[in-house]
């Protein structure tokens, strides 16, 4: 009896090893968003940055570049990601030298590349902001998931830009890796980010 | 002991298929045939079936047409845990697919127009959202008629394409396609807890149905 109850120690004491310090160790990184398995490179991107040059994703090779589509005007969603990913990248430390963080205006046509240049810097000063003709930034937000739709509004705006609040991952070879949701926790997004630059 | 653990392993990883995630679904703003909006975003945290179309198709689009109504019929056979089946047949040809062209075509094929809806985009993202982001494609041929692949696509809460199906190359089926909603049925009701791990872990191993 009593070798029974040691034999079932023993198994109950290995399955604990396996289950708490195996298992963890070769189980795959639990990614914080939705993991795309796109077997072709992320959809080209060819616009205009904050600094008045063409930008494209080759621009950034061997970089994790994440995509944010947003606006200047925007109220309360977009200078929240922008600030979660500022601290994302500094909880990550040097492993952020490998991240770059792209901002895509819905609202082109308020957000010239000079107006961007006072606004997406304001967050980090490697973030890049990218705007282009509307048709340009429409047919890009479709093939990134992205939808946006102009919205009237009173008061001196004018109107606003309801837009998908989600942001993008484009792993180091170039394909969508990951979509991570409006509110993820600087924590999540770097603990992610940091999988994919390691 | 090994075998114990063949078994653990065996009964985590064994039953479980997923669906690939092939791509993002396209975003979208699309006017259906009541003339009210229909976003990508409506269709967040719904599981969606999409088809391709327009409204002067004629016979070449019965076979994608009834396809969709058999789906639709049978939608009860699937435990989606919360989450919604929806039907969207999208326009390629904008122009004439107006609201009230479409409300009747609707009728024509027994879409109900709220489960099952008829949507056309803005003319000039037409061909970024059917053709780039659901890729599938169609030209204009003379006579107002087009050339087209005949194609479903069906996308998860996510808005991520989950499974493609192309009458060219494999005829779709009703009974595969709500095998493939119930798998998807079963990711959503698995997507707490531990269960959770083991379908990330099974994405690795390649299950596909």
């Amino acid at each position: 009896m009593t070798k029974i109850a040691g034999w079932v120690l023993v198994i109950v004491g290995l399955a604990a090893i396996a289950w708490f310090g195996v298992l963890p160790r070769v189980r795959p990184h639990i990614f914080h968003g939705t993991v795309i398995q796109s077997s072709t490179a992320a959809p080209a991107v060819d616009l205009i940055s904050h600094e008045g040059e063409r930008v494209s994703l080759e621009d950034f090779e061997g970089e994790v570049v994440v995509i944010y589509f947003g606006y200047t005007f925007c109220p309360d969603v977009c200078p929240a990601t922008l600030a979660d990913l500022d601290e994302a990248l500094e909880l990550m430390g040097d492993g952020a030298e490998d991240v770059r963080v792209i901002m895509v205006s819905v609202d082109p046509e308020r957000d010239t590349p000079e107006v961007l240049a006072r606004y997406v810097p304001a967050f980090n000063d490697d973030f890049v902001g990218l705007t282009g003709t509307r048709q340009e930034v429409a047919q890009l937000a479709t093939v990134y998931g992205v939808y946006f739709e102009k919205r009237d509004v009173e008061g001196a705006a004018g109107y606003l830009v309801d837009h998908t609040a989600s942001f993008l991952v484009v792993d180091k070879s170039g394909f969508l890796k990951l979509v991570l949701p409006f509110g993820t926790s600087p924590e999540d997004i770097a603990d992610d980010l940091a999988y994919l630059a390691g | 002991m090994l075998l114990l653990l063949g078994v653990m392993a065996f009964t985590i990883f064994e039953p479980i298929q997923v669906l690939p995630r092939i791509r993002l679904a396209p975003g979208y703003a699309m006017t259906d045939q009541t003339g009210a909006r229909l976003t990508s975003e409506d269709m967040r945290g719904q599981i969606t079936l999409y088809s391709f179309g327009y409204t002067h198709c004629g016979e070449a689009c019965d076979a994608v047409n009834a396809t969709m109504a058999g789906v639709a019929e049978r939608r009860d056979e699937v435990d989606l845990g919360g989450a919604e089946l929806r039907f969207v047949t999208v326009s390629f040809d904008p122009e004439r697919d107006t609201a009230p062209a479409l409300a009747a075509y609707a009728s024509q094929i027994g879409a109900d127009g709220d489960m099952w809806r008829l949507a056309a985009p803005a003319p000039d993202l037409t061909k970024a959202i059917v053709g780039s982001g659901f890729r599938t494609w169609y030209e204009p041929r003379e006579a107002g008629s087009f050339a087209f692949d005949p194609t479903l696509v069906l996308v998860d809460g996510w808005g991520v394409v989950r499974g493609e199906y192309r009458y060219q190359t494999v005829a779709s089926d009703v009974d595969k396609l709500i095998r493939h909603i119930d798998i998807l049925g079963e990711e959503i009701r698995n997507s707490h807890g531990a269960a959770t791990v083991a379908y990330e872990a099974a994405h690795f191993f390649l299950c596909y149905p």
